[in-house]
């Protein structure tokens, strides 16, 4: 099986922070991660490899020359080989773009069985490049998936979270995946073995020309959404601190829920 | 020109190693504090995540990294185990490992090294003794030949990791003279397994800090070994072992460096939110020139231990003589637990008497790199050393 993952670098957000008069990021001194929820993707498909005992993973990535340290990170989990598509011609892509790119860099692979994508990257957050991309593929799609299972035959069984709990989905390939990891979720570490195997696998570089396809549809030019302002939206409420012995302050927050109409008394 | 970068696969190295120590080790630190022997799940999990082997040949288990590779693992774990004891532990198995992979007789390699990486042997040094640490040419435990073995008969104190050997299996590489009367140039180095050896009587001290580490001695009344585990020839251990405190020298300056800088990161955590007098501590100059002074030190000290690894990767190529490694490890060592131990001080100053608590993370830091003024070559030999590049072998202080 021809199995491809499809990964963002992104800035770790846990340590960016908001300029506070531009309202733009700080990006400036913040490490640059795999997306978390793309780790969890590369891992997924990985196992779905081992356990059918054949085919490859090709994680594929656009970005900046840096973003090979992601997809390095990817090899290193053990996906067989990678695909980072850099050209300044790709800069300001909005989703659409970003998923039209891709299309084509899938299709320039060749037949494939499976494109995983992560359920969305943590400084977006759009969750659109995944179904986007499946739309540009002609291909089904399932989000919010958490766990596959796969049999003899090939035959997929997918678990999508819901707020309530899972659907049970049974579909076949070709499909594309987006997966959301489950709370418990722990990246996994690959040791030094493994990285130094990472070294060794296939490793390419695709600009605009070698991608083909239509250059109108690439960068900022083929993009429907332009970013015009970014800001912090204004605070809302206020924050109440309620103090005192658990007793008395729980009957204090009870009385200011019932004046709020947040409950009713029965 | 210079070029500062680490390479591709020491920066992704970093990044896992990093979480590799928040998810696997963070959570076993609390239990470090007063546990004089280091438990046996910190060590599988070290040898899990293959650190045990990193410059260790592939064919015994290892992975034959560079030691620059080696000192950005032992300042993750510094970072994140701030009493020291991990990285202790760490830097001994790497360093004497190497002597062994180096020096060790093939018999003897293929016996140990691949337990060591697996976490089920513990390999040691020991040199000193209860009267005499820098000079080494003091020294009492003789071995001498007995027909198809050696014989050792002496004692060894102040060693790491002897309730270790003695429990979970693993030796000391040992010093001791085989021909008296050549002085340094009668000494020979060899492995000495701990547990279940008779004539081996082990007894422990307890250190200030790096509590999860035992230190000890042992007696050793007529030991025997093979022949195999002579380390490198015989009447040659004195040189070879400084190979092994060499590279143990330059790991703990990384040490240093991880534990002060996770420490003074503290502090700043901590000066920013405590006020004094209406304003946080930390708009203070008294403060802030302090912090700025730890700061640079800390860098200072990064860039000595890195290119004293360095150095020792490229003499081990042959592209650095001997000179150029013992001038860089000794730099980097002379000042490295003087600067971190200020630093750690001061971040404790700044936290006022809670600071001086064992619910202070910091003073674990602050007893654990106290210990490598004195530990692999005390800060005055590495003067000392400076000294006699400086100056010449016809200066030597000590003869």
């Amino acid at each position: 099986m021809k199995l491809i993952v499809c990964v963002k670098q992104v800035p770790d957000t846990t340590e960016v922070k908001v300029d506070p008069k531009t309202h733009t990021l700080i990006r400036d001194g913040v490490p640059s991660i795999l997306n978390p929820y793309d780790h969890y993707a590369v891992e997924e498909c990985v196992r779905i490899k081992e356990k059918i005992g054949e085919g490859s993973v090709t994680v594929i990535t656009m970005g900046p020359p840096q973003a090979r340290s992601a997809l390095m990170r990817c090899l290193a989990i053990g996906a067989d080989d990678a695909v980072l598509i850099s050209d300044k011609v790709f800069a300001g892509s909005d989703t659409f773009a970003t998923a039209y790119t891709l299309s084509q860099a899938i299709r320039k692979l060749g037949p494939f069985d499976m494109v995983f994508c992560g359920q969305q990257a943590i400084d977006g957050d759009t969750a659109q490049v995944g179904p986007e991309l499946a739309q540009q593929l002609g291909i089904p799609q399932v989000t919010y998936v958490e766990k596959i299972e796969i049999d003899d035959k090939h035959k997929l069984t997918i678990h999508k979270q819901t707020e309530d709990g899972y659907h049970i989905l049974e579909t076949k390939a070709p499909i594309l995946l987006a997966l959301l990891p489950p709370a418990s979720f722990q990246p996994e570490h690959p040791p030094m073995s493994s990285i130094l195997k990472a070294k060794k696998k296939p490793f390419n570089v695709w600009d605009a020309k070698v991608l083909g396809g239509d250059e109108s549809k690439f960068g900022l030019e083929g993009s429907f959404t332009q970013v015009i302002k970014t800001y912090s939206p204004p605070s809302r409420g206020k924050c109440e601190i309620i103090e005192g012995e658990d007793k008395e302050a729980a009957k204090k927050l009870g009385d200011i829920l019932l004046k709020h109409e947040a409950l009713t008394k029965r | 020109m210079v070029d500062y970068r680490f390479n591709e696969e020491q920066e992704l190295f970093r990044e896992s190693i990093k979480e590799f120590c928040a998810s696997e080790i963070a959570p076993k630190t609390e239990k470090l504090e007063g546990a004089r022997q280091m438990p046996e799940d910190v060590i599988k999990a070290l040898a899990n995540f293959e650190l045990l082997g990193l410059v260790i040949d592939p064919e015994y288990g290892g992975l034959g990294t560079d030691v620059v590779t080696a000192g950005i693992a032992v300042e993750e774990l510094a970072r994140t185990d701030l009493s020291c004891a991990i990285p202790v532990l760490f830097l001994v198995e790497t360093s004497w490992g190497h002597v062994l992979d180096k020096y060790g007789t093939e018999e003897a390699k293929k016996e140990i090294l691949p337990k060591m990486i697996k976490g089920e042997q513990i390999v040691g040094i020991a040199t000193t003794e209860s009267d005499i640490g820098s000079d080494l040419g003091s020294m009492k435990t003789k071995i001498s030949k007995k027909g198809n073995k050696y014989v050792i008969n002496g004692e060894k104190m102040y060693i790491s990791g002897v309730a270790e050997a003695v429990e979970y299996g693993g030796g000391h590489v040992t010093l001791a003279k085989m021909t008296p009367e050549k002085g340094t140039r009668g000494m020979s180095l060899f492995y000495l397994p701990l547990k279940d050896t008779p004539g081996i009587t082990p007894t422990y001290v307890e250190d200030i800090g790096r509590e999860a580490i035992s230190c000890g001695g042992f007696d050793i009344k007529n030991v025997e070994i093979p022949k195999h585990y002579l380390i490198g020839e015989e009447n040659k251990g004195f040189y070879i072992v400084h190979e092994g405190y060499e590279l143990a020298r330059g790991l703990i300056s990384l040490v240093c460096a991880g534990a002060a800088a996770k420490a003074l990161e503290n502090g700043i955590a901590y000066i920013k939110e405590r006020k004094a007098f209406g304003r946080p501590i930390g708009k203070y100059e008294g403060i802030q020139f302090k912090l700025a002074e730890h700061h640079v030190r800390i860098q200072a000290l990064r860039d000595l231990g890195y290119k004293a690894l360095w150095t020792y990767n490229q003499e081990m190529q042959g592209k650095a003589s001997r000179f150029e490694v013992s001038m860089a490890i000794a730099m980097a060592k002379s000042v490295a637990p003087i600067w971190a131990f200020d630093a750690i001080n001061d971040v404790m100053q700044w936290q006022g008497a809670f600071g001086y608590t064992k619910e202070c993370e910091d003073q674990k830091a602050w007893r654990g790199v106290r210990s490598f003024t004195l530990a692999e070559g005390s800060s005055e030999i590495m003067k000392l050393i400076i000294a006699r590049e400086l100056l010449g072998k016809e200066f030597l202080a000590y003869r």
